[in-house]
């Protein structure tokens, strides 16, 4: 069907189809005096080059010059058709450089792994603060106050802890001075929780403290500590950046795998945003240490409560599961988890120990 | 083959190559993500033309003629869709539920919409497609069939599946040849039962398995740890079962659904064997993961051909005989407007 590449003939072998039939004539294409010229068993027709699109080259399809007033021919013969048009000056686009080249196509893929991990670590940090920073007062309120709504209806107790002890901490939490102008408003509320020793910081500046954690301190210090880096948490808006950064990456990950699994986009997604938690996690370490040094307090005082909480949390791990085995070594956890480990932790914040 | 008189059998062709799709398709990856997705569009339009034309018949090939602009405005309308929808749920359930009905009704519209633009932006040796679904048809398709089957408990899921093929099947045109879609009821439910015994079957079948795991202790204990202990195992079961029945499933849906369709007077035939389509799904998805990705325009040509080159058309007499519609054609070209209502909705 197609003529050897080597033919120096400026004659093409197309297929003609008329648009009304699909009935085939093999014709051969030839240029003069501006028109396509095309010549079969008892065909000549003559299109004016103006008239005529070509479309443009995608891999080894058939190339189709389509006439304006009806009519197309399907051309097989790719390296001919390229010299016929070139007799007229036809050059080629970008495009079609772009599309057909093995170093160009490496050259993308270089790219867009530039792209996206440029992205993923600067671009969507960086874009969803400063949008979680604009983010008003009182849509926050909102925000905190339906998550603490849903918490106590599903998972939180009230607090046993007495009163008056509720209070001093509220107190001590009150007098400790912050680092950087508070944005929010700041208040303590006392839940209890099969979830065991822990705090969290909702994005109106609730913090939740739930009893275990104050049963587990030995001194008020250690809790203020746990308390600073929550306020951390709420401060840095971190709830808020966790939803935009988490729902960007979920979004490009199904948008790049498509249709091939739902598994392949989620997995990723999961690793991808333990990333973005751990440096949260950092990020609210910094905050709780500079409090402490501004109250006078050692900023070591966040890692002894910390690997009091991981002790505490491995001891019912394993009260659960006594057939798994010893405590796990964090460091090679690292990738998958949402917390950086204690003690890498607890060496950036407190060097000496 | 058997011949009759005056039939030949013409099989599809696929001439793509993964190495060719891959350069068109990295190319068309980074422009989409360097114009925040706009370009999206035209990429879908090349991808479309590199399958399109080559898939080829008898010296033929396909080709799409759709619009990147139409493409394009189609997706605003999606996102927009969806973004509504989302925020309409966040805002109150029940202004999203009334959103979500709202949706369903217009979606059988939007779906014949759809058929239309993709049919009519089809063409073969210079011919056009043509969907002549009407409204109504896509109502009881789209809408009133689903409802009824889960109404029944799914118990007449193949039969809303059939209505929806045959809907899609019978109004379908080239140039002035109708397709016609012969599939009876009793194919969709002879599939659907038997990929659900086979699925049944594997269940039962990993079970017992696992309970012959754990009979080393005595009793209804030795039982419960053996399950215990076979989760993964049976979990592994399923999974494997899973893979080997929507591809059978897929398979032979396919055979069915194309293989029981005539175009004027040829029929078409379809013997996607399930076997290779397992192998090809499972070494699609490997190459996908370890290569991030990277393999995925290759498992398309890959998909493609088997699914294409199992296909063709015991022609009778010859395929120079269609003849354009000329009420169909004459429309679209009197009306500029085609285009713009005939948005595109899928991805």
């Amino acid at each position: 069907m197609s003529i050897s590449p080597s033919d120096p003939s400026i004659h093409v072998a197309a297929a003609y189809y008329d648009g009304q039939t699909t009935a085939s004539k093999a014709v051969l294409l030839s240029i003069a005096g501006g028109d396509l010229l095309l010549r079969g068993d008892a065909l000549e027709l003559r299109w004016p080059l103006g008239e005529v699109h070509v479309s443009e080259r995608l891999g080894n399809t058939p190339r189709l010059l389509t006439y304006s007033e009806g009519g197309h021919c399907e051309v097989n013969d790719q390296t001919g058709l390229v010299q016929l048009l070139a007799q007229v000056g036809a050059g080629r686009s970008w495009l079609d450089g772009l599309q057909h080249s093995l170093p160009w196509a490496l050259a993308a893929m270089a790219l867009m792994l530039i792209i996206f991990a440029a992205a993923y670590k600067y671009l969507l940090p960086w874009g969803a603060e400063e949008l979680a920073m604009r983010v008003p007062a009182s849509m926050l309120q909102k925000m905190g106050d339906s998550t603490l709504e849903t918490m106590d209806e599903y998972l939180l107790k009230p607090s046993t802890l007495d009163e008056a002890r509720q209070q001093s901490l509220r107190d001590a939490y009150a007098a400790l001075r912050t680092p950087a102008d508070a944005q929010l408003k700041y208040d303590i509320i006392f839940r209890s929780s099969p979830m065991g020793a822990n705090a969290f910081a909702l994005p109106n500046g609730t913090i939740v403290m739930l009893d275990g954690l104050v049963e587990l301190a030995a001194d008020d210090n250690e809790i203020l500590a746990v308390l600073a880096h929550e306020r951390g948490h709420v401060e840095r808006r971190h709830a808020m950046r966790m939803v935009l950064q988490s729902s960007v990456v979920g979004l490009a990950l199904a948008w790049y795998v498509g249709d091939v699994s739902s598994l392949l986009a989620t997995a990723p997604a999961i690793i991808m945003q333990a990333k973005y938690s751990r440096d949260m996690e950092r990020e609210a370490d910094v905050y709780a240490e500079q409090t402490m040094r501004a109250n006078g307090l050692s900023p070591c005082l966040l890692g002894t409560i910390l690997y009091k909480m991981e002790a505490a949390y491995l001891a019912k791990m394993k009260e659960k599961h006594p057939e798994a085995g010893a405590a796990k070594d964090d460091s090679a956890m690292d990738y998958l988890s949402s917390h950086p480990a204690t003690a890498e932790r607890m060496r950036l914040m407190c060097p000496g120990k | 083959m058997q011949e009759q008189f005056g039939v030949k059998n013409q099989s599809f062709e696929f001439t793509g190559s993964g190495w060719e799709y891959f350069k068109i398709w990295i190319v068309n990856l980074l422009l989409t993500i360097v114009t925040l997705g706009i370009y999206s569009a035209w990429a879908k339009v090349r991808r479309l033309q590199y399958f399109y034309r080559n898939t080829r018949l008898d010296g033929g090939s396909f080709d799409f003629h759709g619009t990147p602009q139409a493409i394009l405005k189609g997706r605003l309308i999606a996102f927009g869709l969806l973004i509504g929808y989302n925020a309409a749920f966040e805002y109150d359930p029940m202004i999203g539920l009334g959103v979500a009905a709202v949706l369903a009704l217009v979606m059988p519209w939007l779906l014949m919409r759809s058929l239309r633009f993709k049919l009519y932006n089809s063409s073969y040796r210079g011919l056009r497609f043509g969907f002549a679904g009407s409204t109504g048809d896509s109502y009881r398709a789209f809408l009133l069939y689903p409802l009824l089957a889960m109404f029944t408990l799914y118990l007449l899921a193949p039969l809303a599946h059939q209505r929806i093929k045959r809907y899609q099947f019978d109004n379908s045109r080239f140039g002035n040849a109708s397709f016609s879609f012969g599939a009876p009821v009793k194919g969709f439910y002879i599939l659907y039962l038997s990929s659900l015994a086979v699925m049944l079957g594997s269940v039962l079948l990993a079970v017992a398995l696992a309970m012959m795991m754990g009979s080393g202790a005595a009793g209804a204990a030795g039982i419960v740890s053996g399950l215990m202990m076979a989760g993964p195992f049976i979990m592994l079961v399923m999974l494997v079962a899973m893979l080997v029945v929507s591809s059978l499933f897929s398979a032979y849906m396919q055979n069915l659904v194309w293989g029981s369709t005539t175009l004027g007077p040829h029929r078409i035939f379809s013997h996607v064997s399930a076997r290779r389509l397992l192998w090809v799904r499972v070494s699609n998805f490997i190459g996908t993961v370890l290569t991030l990705g990277l393999f995925m325009p290759f498992a398309a040509v890959r998909m493609a051909r088997l699914q294409i080159e199992a296909m063709g058309l015991a022609v009778s007499g010859d395929l120079s005989g269609f003849v354009a519609d000329q009420q169909l054609n004459a429309t679209a070209a009197g009306e500029e407007t085609a285009e713009m209502f005939d948005v595109d909705i899928s991805f």
